[in-house]
């Protein structure tokens, strides 16, 4: 059973007396309020300690025109006394009360009018309506006839009546501890000492708390700020840049052919303005026509000026990464990037025309292909994918090229973003002369895996129902991957 | 990618081993399989390997990949005794041409699906739809030599593929379905081109159709081939993937000679590549007499010569083999991905964040702090949703992309209030209060900078809730900053504020101006704020962007 109030034990103590009271009458033996009462012993009731009912009391109340009638008589008895022998009609209307009087009178049948002249009818009386209206609690027909005239109206009014139960007096009999019991602690009582002589009040701790939503990271950003940790500790440096790029560093110094699609109006953001090309950029149209002091072919060709001069929202990070490298072409670099990209695609659960992707590089002396895939085993581990396998891809700029793929149970194996080693034709230019491993995964592909996402779309127009109830933490993993 | 339909029948008769075999290996050569039916398989290849687009160059790199049939497939091609001629005219339009006599050609459904799909994929794939190279295949019994590409008048006459009637060219061009789908690659130019034989018989209108005199059918016993384009190596590549496909189908192959030259020769190129090169790009070491080994197994021609170096010949239709880290990968391939000893280098570099993101992140803590939910809004955006709903003037400082997919997207933001302004009315049916921000990019003047914003949505939103949360992100920025009357028409007047560093405009806040509210169909006050991040002490400001103008 759950615990007694205070009041609900004054309130059991004061029935120990009187077996069964008004609550009125309790609240005054406890000095408070009948509502008071009724609610002390609501919650008692539920413990079948007392028994609580409900009386219904009904009454009448004269209204203020109901009032002046039982003064003055109802106005229909008003005009019967005035109705004398040969009393005309218009003797009658200078009555106050004729209006209503001698329509009710009419209505009634108690008088006749012939020649302007009014006749009571025989032994015409309004006795029983004054008693309906002396006396209402009557009722029938005439109270009501009152009650639709505006004349009475019917309250109801509640009383409680509360009685102690066997098992209330049980308690009782065994004792009940009267002391002040405490709600809220208040300051005085801290400093005074009071608390010691009171009871804290135990409250009911099965109810549901008030929710409260508190302020936090979008459920995607933490997934990117994992994926930020996880590089930082493995030794890379963020590196941050525009989003607007000539297409010169987002596509040309990539090798990417000036016919290759992806550099068509439909798949890219291009921009009316144009950037000036960077110092070097005779070396990049050499690679492209007939592949530089490489190995090289080239695309062979003639290479556009203008072409690559044409501003785009930057379609890969790996803009952002060539930038650095051109700016770092000594040994060692380790750099990574999540940033938005911007692709030409229609809105719909799998496609947005804006994205998240990652990329990281790594430039040494002596680094392979197998290095490679060690580092793409070793993000994909943190990342909690443990079963990762590798197969030939194709990019532009990598050569060799490898396509991760993880297995995700219910979809077997899901193609994980793309790496390789940037091709001669895309260092050479900038003086690199060590290879420079790369990789890049679409942030939001992992999102859609690691959150159960079935629908891009709510990554970027969230309903806020959905961040309110996705826990900040999922599941603490052990740190997997490294070489401790 | 290229998707090419595989039957499984043709394929093991043509690489010599059972499909289960082939499908378990097809993904380590370079290969996505997108679906298995009861009798083929679909799987996509890369556009680098236009060579694997038919039944038959798929089998012959897996006979080498699988083992079975290893080193340099070789083609024997003797002159046909035919010949071509180039309109000179045609120099400004479309002044390559390929060519080829393929006989005894056996055509059963298979072969002649196989055919036509890798036409089409190396339409794609290598002539950049039809623009840069396009094919065309003829019955050579319909017909008759010496052949002319010619620069013709657009009035010539002719009854096109599927045809039953004659048509102008340009009534070919609005008229026939792959006139109106590559019109647009011909349109412009005062003449087009035109292939016919030695009795003026039209054999092609290239890039568009072929004449349905020429057509071929099962019965068809000798092809004339003609690939025409805009880049000559890879009109000379589609023609070598064609001519290898169909020899490796059976048919023998002849020359056609062309300004002089007979064509083609589907002759090897040599490459001499060092061992020690590949060994240390690909992270495994191997003997010359091993790498040697490997690139057979890709279908080069491979000899050791020394220890350090490989003599390799490259078959005709590898287009891709354009440096030789290219054979490096092959190399990869055949020694496998899934046998590689994967570590990682010894490469020691010391992790560093960047102050932009270390800052979002401090940004983040501080408005998650003050009860706010973070929400990360596109940033492409329209004028109508930045500037319009806002009351606000359109700025020329925005950035408009040229050819939008949507209306709702049509300029990249220069403020982020006004999308956190949509998410509210993307939410208004959930619980109030709604506090929301976001921080992150912004162009303006080309320039990407970060901003932050926040809103409260309740019915006791207001401009001392708005200054409140504005101060204590301020103070927790270290932002030193004062304030006056702003003229932002998105506030109300008198209950807004400018946010004012160092004597420029950083932010502002106050109550959103009810129009504003009735544009976002939102139905409660709104206290906002934002703020410019590089207002934050330290913060890197990037300098002016030097454009081009004219030309």
């Amino acid at each position: 059973m759950a615990e007694l109030t205070q009041n609900e034990k004054r309130l059991l103590a004061s029935l120990a007396q009187e077996q069964k009271a008004d609550a009125s009458r309790l609240a005054t033996m406890l000095d408070t309020s009948p509502e008071a009462v009724v609610q002390w012993a609501h919650l008692a009731e539920e413990k079948g300690l007392v028994s609580l009912e409900r009386i219904v009391n009904k009454a009448f109340v004269y209204t203020d025109e109901g009032k002046q009638y039982v003064q003055n008589g109802l106005p229909e008895t008003q005009i019967l006394a005035a109705i004398g022998q040969g009393s005309t009609l218009s003797d009658l209307q200078k009555h106050a009360a004729f209006k209503i009087g001698f329509g009710q009178l009419r209505k009634k049948g108690l008088i006749s009018v012939s020649n302007g002249t009014v006749i009571k009818a025989e032994g015409a009386s309004t006795a029983d309506d004054e008693a309906a209206l002396k006396n209402p609690k009557t009722g029938g027909q005439r109270v009501k006839d009152l009650i639709r005239r505006g004349i009475l109206q019917e309250t109801e009014s509640a009383v409680y009546s509360v009685g102690i139960t066997a098992a209330g007096r049980e308690l009782v009999n065994r004792g009940l501890d009267l002391r002040e019991e405490i709600g809220a602690l208040t300051r005085d009582q801290i400093l005074s000492g009071a608390w010691k002589d009171a009871t804290l009040r135990r409250y009911d701790i099965t109810k549901l708390p008030k929710r409260v939503y508190p302020g936090k990271t979008h459920p995607y950003q933490r997934l990117i700020e994992e994926m930020r940790q996880v590089l930082l500790e493995m030794g890379f440096t963020e590196i941050y840049g525009e989003i607007v790029q000539s297409s010169f560093w987002n596509f040309d110094a990539l090798f990417q052919p000036q016919d290759h699609p992806a550099r068509e109006m439909q798949d890219t953001f291009y921009l009316k303005e144009r950037l000036p090309l960077p110092d070097g950029w005779e070396r990049v149209r050499d690679m492209h026509e007939r592949g530089g002091d490489t190995s090289s072919t080239g695309w062979g060709g003639t290479w556009n000026v203008e072409k690559a001069e044409h501003c785009v929202l930057r379609t890969h990070t790996t803009a952002l990464s060539i930038q650095h490298l051109a700016a770092h072409p000594t040994p060692p670099v380790k750099a990574f990037c999540i940033s938005r990209v911007y692709r030409r695609e229609a809105i719909d659960p799998t496609h947005t025309p804006e994205f998240e992707q990652l990329e990281g590089i790594v430039m040494d002396k002596g680094v392979s292909f197998r290095d490679l895939l060690g580092y793409l085993r070793e993000f994909y581990m943190r990342m909690g994918f443990e079963d990762i396998r590798f197969r030939p891809g194709y990019f532009p700029y990598t050569e060799p090229s490898v396509e991760p793929e993880i297995y995700v149970d219910g979809l077997g194996w899901v193609e994980m973003g793309g790496a390789g080693i940037f091709r001669e034709e895309v260092t050479a230019p900038w003086g690199i002369t060590h290879p420079v491993l790369a990789w890049g995964l679409g942030v939001s592909r992992v999102a859609m895996l690691k959150m159960g996402l079935k629908d891009l779309r709510l990554l970027y127009r969230s309903d806020i129902e959905w961040i309110r109830e996705s826990p900040v933490c999922r599941e603490q993993r052990p740190s997997k991957g490294g070489r401790t | 990618m290229a998707v090419i339909g595989l039957p499984y029948k043709y394929l093991e008769r043509l690489t010599g081993t059972d499909k289960d075999t082939i499908i378990a290996r097809l993904p380590m050569i370079g290969s996505e399989v997108e679906r298995l039916e009861a009798d083929h398989a679909d799987v996509a290849f890369f556009p680098n390997r236009p060579d694997m687009f038919s039944v038959e160059g798929a089998a012959r790199a897996l006979r080498g990949f699988l083992g079975i049939e290893t080193g340099l497939p070789e083609y024997t091609v003797k002159p046909s005794g035919m010949s071509f001629t180039i309109d000179r005219k045609l120099t400004g339009i479309r002044p390559y041409l390929g060519s080829a006599v393929i006989r005894n050609v056996k055509l059963d459904a298979e072969s002649i699906l196989s055919v036509m799909g890798l036409q089409e994929a190396l339409h794609w794939a290598v002539g950049r739809g039809r623009s840069k190279v396009a094919i065309g295949i003829h019955d050579l019994d319909t017909i008759k030599p010496p052949f002319h590409y010619i620069a013709s008048p657009k009035t010539r006459k002719f009854v096109p593929l599927d045809f039953n009637r004659e048509l102008t060219m340009d009534e070919i061009l609005a008229q026939h379905p792959k006139g109106r789908d590559y019109a647009k690659i011909v349109q412009g130019f005062p003449l087009y081109p035109l292939i016919v034989d030695a009795d003026d018989h039209v054999c092609s209108f290239p890039p568009i159709i072929n004449g349905e005199r020429t057509r071929v059918t099962t019965s068809t016993r000798n092809i004339l081939l003609d690939t025409t384009g805009t880049d000559q190596r890879a009109v000379q590549v589609a023609v070598n993937i064609i001519c290898t496909a169909m020899a490796e189908a059976g048919s023998t192959i002849e020359s056609v000679e062309i300004n002089g030259k007979q064509t083609p020769t589907l002759a090897p190129e040599e490459r001499t590549v060092s061992v020690r090169e590949c060994c240390d790009l690909i992270g495994v070491d191997l003997s010359a007499a091993e790498m040697a080994a490997l690139l057979e197994q890709m279908r080069f021609g491979a000899q050791p010569d020394g220890n350090d170096k490989v003599r390799v010949k490259v078959p005709c239709y590898r287009a891709d083999i354009m440096h030789d880290w290219d054979l490096f990968e092959d190399v990869a391939i055949a020694y496998g991905y899934d046998k590689f000893a994967v570590g990682i280098s010894p490469t020691f570099a010391i992790g560093r964040s960047h102050v932009v993101y270390t800052t979002a992140a401090q940004v983040r803590a501080i408005l998650a702090g003050l009860g706010y939910l973070e929400m990360m809004p596109f940033t492409l955006t329209s004028e109508r949703v930045l500037f319009d709903s806002m009351r606000r003037e359109r700025s020329p400082r925005a950035l408009s992309v040229t050819h939008p997919i949507s209306e709702e997207h049509t300029v990249v933001r220069t403020d982020i209030l006004p999308l956190l302004l949509e998410m509210l009315q993307v939410n208004k049916h959930r619980e109030l209060p709604q506090r929301l921000f976001a921080t992150g990019d912004i162009i303006e003047s080309m320039k990407t900078t970060q901003r932050l914003a926040a809103v409260s949505m309740h019915p006791a939103a207001d401009f001392s809730e708005a200054y409140a949360c504005a101060d204590a992100v301020l103070h927790e920025l270290s932002i030193q900053y004062s304030v006056k009357e702003s003229a932002d028409k998105a506030l109300i007047d008198g209950r807004r504020a400018d946010i004012v560093v160092a004597g420029k405009k950083a932010g502002v806040f106050g109550e959103v101006h009810p129009a504003v509210l009735n544009a976002f169909e939102l139905e409660h006050p709104v206290a906002a704020f934002e703020l410019d991040l590089t207002a934050v002490p330290g913060y890197p400001v990037p300098g002016d962007i030097p454009l081009l103008h004219g030309r």
